[in-house]
């Protein structure tokens, strides 16, 4: 007390009589701190509340009994406020972070609190200019990159989609129908709103402007694939690319990716593949062709695949022609294994990350996936041919393609959704081989379904190979209605599979799996800040007597219910295999509160059934309501 | 849970604030910090090591910006947080993060008088009361190795030989026109360690440092100043009725003045220390007590000789600290061997899993070893790394003189550096004869580049550390270490700014010694025979991109072991692939 009394005393005094020490260098125990705001820094992102309410009048069998779920947010992680900070150091150094926070909005007990988290990640990166060119430096991650298709690409494919649902990327538009218009005028052959890249971690390089016209880019670190259950274990992959602008219209490039993963911390066992690749890319007036042809290579303990072949062909004529075409031709072997290029890997499952809540994340379908144009997978080889044509304002676009695989494969096959695939994925997320017949397995906002076969080899591979037909068209219609703007898009594909060639799709009971969907979007601005949106989507799956077996023990069903009713006999026929049916309808409002700040209603019913297998038949509601605010 | 609340309190603070105030006062707000970006991996030489058990190699990384957001709400006021956002390299979209608060506190001037700071505070005060020696084996380091030890500093917290402390500080001198020139006082108190909770029924007392300064400058040539310190435990903040004190007194007094070309400086300090457990608050109204009580001194007379154009500086001295010196500021080490506290790389090694000893390369890189907390009681040290002054110029039961030179040339063509000592023990440890120790550093740089008038930098660095202890008497007492380190380091500037860098680091020791063992009060108990005869060696080579001071890109190659004399199979090698950004925000 008597010590304290004295310190008060002492500051006292000091205040009272003590000079001006600001000036003068007098002693203090403590660190002195000088200004010095080397960095600038700024703030971007969003706020985002997504109020989800799911109802499930039909549930599968081994549903808890829960049917409703409240909650904010769709399960997925995905931040509701985003706080990306951008800061630059006097060294052209510049550094960043996507800070995460989400609330759950269950109440004021602290068990609810979120933890305050990255979305992404943290990124430092540097530019060096010099003589002989600039040369760009970044570590961190993740950051997103892309080198070549069989090397480094995000998942590309023609944009046929519907556009009802949202998700959190989506951007907001300056008011609300310039979503709508956006797609309908910006035409649908590779036009780059989906082309990804893919999410890497490490150091990244990258040189421009060097002499002759060269330049380089290379990535040594990790992809989401590159992860290991010892988490210290090497699992890395290493790519770059080095290019040449020969002139503006002839480009031609080398690329290299190496992936190398131990499978055991206490030997040298490792997963290994590597691929090179050359591409080209010549421009003339009316045509361009782009080319990449890769040599690949896997191998691991037990078993080494040795090299494989792969190309990709692109032959497309100038938009400014009256039907502009894409010709698509690709052959990639089994031997050529890659997971991060934009193709799916069916031959080698062993290169996903097999751990829990890592592996699921990321694991496409491997087992002969049937998939749409623009989507090339291993072990595979086919060709496509996409067109666009405009009748005033009707504007339609498609394609068609045929496909074969190169050799023999799983004794399955698998199929992605194409309608209510979000809404499924969102009852389980990134859960494999769910569902009352362990069939289902859910990705990012997707699902896919695998389907067994039952005509197979002694050891267990299908007895045949397979042939894939894919048709997708699409119309797109615009007009004026009491002097607002309404758009009307129709898509339909359709994905067959059978042991023989065919060149177009063909229907019926010698076809494994028939994939066949219709969804129709309609947009109507009610006003400048308001947009009505519908839609509408059906899907049929349709499977033959060498696929799995229904377990309902009535009679066989139609493979549709509307022509059984005409008695149109030509137009359906009778199955105990796959005849499912998903349907989906769809409601929602766009309406702009304000600069940067809009609010979307969704309502959808769904319904996912077949009559064959008795347990699989969910149905119920969705409503979201989401704010979104730019900052 | 509660931590995130306070994660979430700050973050909105400090963010959700400065968006706001950025826009409308932007002076008021302003931010710097430190980003890294840190990837090493780590692998066994297996043509050496017998060791079939542990990973063939590791990998491990992270990324983090330590974002330091000062705020300036009205003149001469500041707060300031630290926010440390830290991801792991190879996990994906939020697995891996951590976001903490790493610094918290507020500073200002009062009545532009009074300086104040509560929260964090990096404290130092003389040599014997508050002073965070320099780690073992870090004196005279080469560049290459910059950037394991600027990783070491900073993870630690460790700012100019200060303690990071947790209190409330302030700080205030008079100006006088005649007698005496000004007058000057310091005071603080902090926590190092709180109250927690043991068992259910159980707590530890607040651990609390307090400390006041008082410095003098009688006229141009006089200074005299004053230091006290104390560290001691609350014993009704806990359960327990005992409780650690120990207050140091410090008194110097600074004769300075010119002559010719020359600054010297004489320099006279003494002070002592008590400390002891007090027993309080005991039952049947038994008075309190104390036990384990110690009380030493110390003294030091200083010469400082320097030219005023940097080409010579030799300081002079003779120090004596007592056996029973204590002073927990000022004697608690960086470098914390106490068990349990194990290498961050293969702390296992061999296939009879042995634990593997910190050596020189652990030492140099790994941040996990060293202590940020105060010790009431002298720490465990090392004999073989650290023998003569492993407390640093506090350490008791030392009595010498020692030597201090620095010799540069004009035109800084070469740069050199002599530490010598001549010191003995006080008293006996275990035995009346008394350990004799020297101590020989020196440190040259060439800069060829200076003598070749070429622009870019071609520079030479070697510096040899040696330690010698001895002890005659009977032979079961008798000892003789011998430790020499030796490190060479060259420099290779290939284009503006870029860097090639090798050096080659070794350490021998050879000999006895005793280890001495202390119980819960720093009472010696026990005293362990060793025989030493080990090398340890790290050869690295690599390059660098220094952007400037504390903003570089650092990839080097480190190849390291131990070679341990008479057993063979103890022997082991390690490579490690080492890439660090470090940016200074």
């Amino acid at each position: 007390m008597r010590g304290l009394l004295l310190i008060i005393l002492f500051i006292w005094a000091g205040s009272s009589f003590s000079q001006d020490t600001l000036n003068q260098k007098s002693f203090s125990s403590n660190i002195l701190s000088f200004k010095n705001p080397s960095s600038s820094i700024s703030f971007s992102g969003y706020y985002r509340f997504l109020g989800f309410v799911r109802n499930q009048q039909e549930t599968f069998p081994n549903n808890s009994g829960k049917t409703v779920v409240i909650r904010s947010g769709d399960g997925y992680r995905e931040p509701m406020f985003l706080l990306r900070l951008n800061g630059k150091t006097r060294d052209n150094i510049t550094f960043g972070a996507d800070l995460m926070l989400n609330s759950l909005y269950k109440g004021p007990s602290p068990d609810f609190t979120q933890k305050l988290t990255l979305n992404l990640g943290l990124n430092l990166s540097t530019s060096i200019n010099t003589k002989h060119g600039t040369f760009n430096f970044k570590t961190g991650g993740v950051s997103w990159y892309r080198q070549s298709r069989l090397t480094v690409w995000g998942n590309r494919s023609f944009n046929r989609v519907s556009i009802f649902e949202r998700r959190p990327q989506t951007p907001l538009n300056k008011i609300p129908i310039n979503r709508y218009s956006k797609y309908y005028n910006s035409g649908l052959i590779d036009q780059g709103v989906r082309y990804g890249s893919r999410a890497f971690q490490g150091l990244f390089f990258q040189g421009l402007k060097l002499p002759y016209n060269f330049s380089i880019k290379g990535v040594i670190g990790k992809s989401t694939f590159n992860r290991s259950v010892f988490e210290k274990s090497d699992n890395f992959t290493s790519s770059f690319k080095l290019k040449n602008t020969l002139n503006p219209s002839l480009k031609i490039a080398y690329n290299h990716l190496s992936s190398w993963a131990n499978i055991d911390s206490l030997s040298d066992d490792k997963r290994t593949y590597f691929i090179n690749s050359i591409e080209l890319d010549k421009k003339w007036d009316k045509i361009q062709v782009q080319m990449e042809l890769g040599l690949g290579n896997y191998s691991d303990p037990s078993r080494n695949l040795g090299h494989g072949e792969a190309i990709l062909l692109n032959i497309k004529t100038a938009k400014s022609t009256k039907i502009p075409l894409n010709i698509q031709f690709y052959r990639i072997s089994p031997q050529f294994v890659n997971v991060t290029g934009n193709f799916l890997n069916t031959s080698v499952l062993e290169v996903f990350p097999n751990i829990d809540g890592v592996g699921t994340t990321v694991r496409t379908p491997y087992q002969s996936p049937m998939v749409g144009l623009g989507f090339p997978v291993n072990n595979r080889q086919g060709i496509s041919i996409n067109a666009d044509f405009n009748l005033g304002q009707l504007k339609l676009n498609g394609g068609v393609g045929v496909f074969a695989e190169i050799d023999t494969s799983y004794a399955s096959l698998s199929y992605i959704h194409n309608v209510n695939s979000q809404t499924l994925s969102r009852i389980y997320l990134f859960a494999q081989n769910w569902g009352p017949y362990n069939a289902l397995n859910s990705t990012y906002r997707g699902i896919f379904e695998n389907v067994n076969i039952s005509d197979v080899t002694a050891n267990g591979l299908a007895n045949f190979k397979k042939f894939f037909n894919t048709a997708e068209f699409q119309a797109k219609y615009s007009n004026k209605i009491f002097g607002k703007n309404y758009y009307i898009f129709s898509l339909t594909r359709l994905n067959t599979c059978r042991k023989e060639l065919n060149l177009l799709p063909k229907l019926g009971s010698q076809t494994l799996i028939t994939q066949l969907s219709e969804e129709i979007d309609v947009s109507i601005e009610l006003s400048k800040k308001a947009v009505l949106v519908l839609s509408y989507g059906i899907e049929k799956i349709l499977g033959n007597a060498s696929t799995d077996i229904g377990d309902n023990p009535a009679e066989a069903t139609a493979t549709n219910t509307f022509f059984e009713n005409l008695g149109l006999e030509n137009l359906y026929r009778y199955t105990n295999s796959r005849n499912q049916k998903n349907t989906f309808f769809g409601l929602g409002l766009d309406y702009k509160i304000g600069d940067n700040a809009m609010l979307f209603f969704r309502y959808n019913k769904y319904r996912y059934f077949d009559p064959n297998f008795i347990d699989n038949h969910l149905k119920g509601w969705e409503t979201m309501l989401e704010l979104k605010i730019n900052f | 849970m509660k931590r995130n609340l306070i994660h979430i309190t700050v973050f909105f603070t400090v963010f959700i604030s400065s968006i706001h105030l950025h826009a409308q006062i932007k002076e008021s707000i302003w931010f710097d910090g430190l980003s890294r970006s840190y990837f090493a991996r780590d692998a066994i030489n297996k043509s050496i090591t017998d060791d079939t058990i542990s990973a063939l190699n590791t990998s491990n990384g992270y990324n983090l910006l330590d974002l330091n957001t000062h705020v300036n709400p009205i003149k001469n006021i500041e707060v300031f947080a630290q926010l440390r956002i830290r991801n792991s390299f190879g996990s994906f979209f939020g697995s891996g993060t951590e976001i903490n608060v790493r610094q918290l506190s507020a500073k200002g001037i009062i009545n532009n008088k009074i300086r104040f700071s509560v929260g964090d505070l990096f404290l130092k005060q003389s040599r014997f009361t508050l002073y965070n020696y320099d780690e073992e084996l870090s004196g005279y380091e080469n560049d290459m190795l910059k950037a394991y030890r600027d990783i070491i500093h900073y993870e630690n917290f460790y700012n100019e030989n200060r303690w990071r402390l947790q209190g409330i500080q302030t700080d205030f001198s008079y100006k006088f026109d005649r007698y005496i020139r000004s007058l000057g006082f310091d005071f603080f108190v902090t926590r190092p360690l709180g109250s927690s909770q043991i068992n259910e029924t159980t707590y530890s007392s607040d651990l609390l440092l307090s400390g006041g300064s008082i410095i003098a400058e009688i006229n141009k040539k006089i200074m005299f100043s004053g230091n006290y310190i104390n560290l001691f435990e609350v014993p009704s903040s806990g359960t327990k009725n005992i409780s650690v004190r120990n207050p140091v007194y410090d008194m110097s007094i600074l004769h300075q003045f010119n002559k010719g070309n020359y600054y010297i400086e004489q320099k006279i300090q003494t002070g002592f220390s008590k400390r002891y457990w007090l027993h309080s608050e005991l039952e049947n109204g038994l008075v309190d007590s104390i036990s384990n009580d110690a009380q030493g001194m110390y003294f030091e007379l200083d010469n400082k000789l320097i030219n005023k154009d940097s080409t010579l500086s030799l300081m002079i001295g003779y120090r004596y600290v007592d056996p029973n010196f204590r002073s927990a500021g000022a004697q608690t080490r960086r470098l914390d061997y106490a068990a349990g506290n194990s290498n961050t790389i293969y702390p296992i090694y061999t296939n009879m899993s042995l634990i593997r000893q910190p050596s020189l390369f652990d030492l140099v890189s790994d941040d996990q070893l060293y202590n940020q907390d105060l010790s009431s009681v002298l720490m465990v040290y090392n004999p073989i790394y650290s023998n003569i002054l492993p407390y640093g110029e506090a350490t008791p039961n030392r009595n010498g003189i020692y030597l201090k030179a620095k010799i540069n040339d004009k035109n800084k063509l070469f740069l050199s550096k002599i530490n010598a000592g001549l010191f003995k023990e006080v008293i006996g440890q275990g035995t009346s004869e008394k350990r004799e120790f020297g101590l020989l550093k020196g440190a040259l740089k060439i800069n060829f580049h200076r003598w070749l008038n070429w622009e870019k930098e071609l520079s030479f660095s070697a510096s040899s550390e040696s330690e010698i202890t001895r002890r005659g008497g009977e032979e079961i007492s008798s000892l003789n270490l011998f430790s020499h380190q030796l490190n060479t380091s060259v420099n290779t500037e290939l284009v503006k700014k870029f860097f090639i860098q090798a050096s080659f680091k070794q350490f021998y020791a050879t000999g006895s010694e005793f280890l001495t063992e202390r119980d819960n009060y720093g009472n010696i108990t026990y005293f362990t025979p060793t025989q030493i005869d080990q090398i340890d060696h790290m050869l690295s080579f690599g390059m660098l991109y220094k952007f400037r001071e504390n903003v570089y890109a650092n990839l080097n190659y480190n190849w390291w072991g131990v070679k341990f004399a008479d057993l063979p199979h103890l022997d082991y090698k390690y490579n490690r692939l080492i890439l660090i950004l470090s940016v200074k925000l």
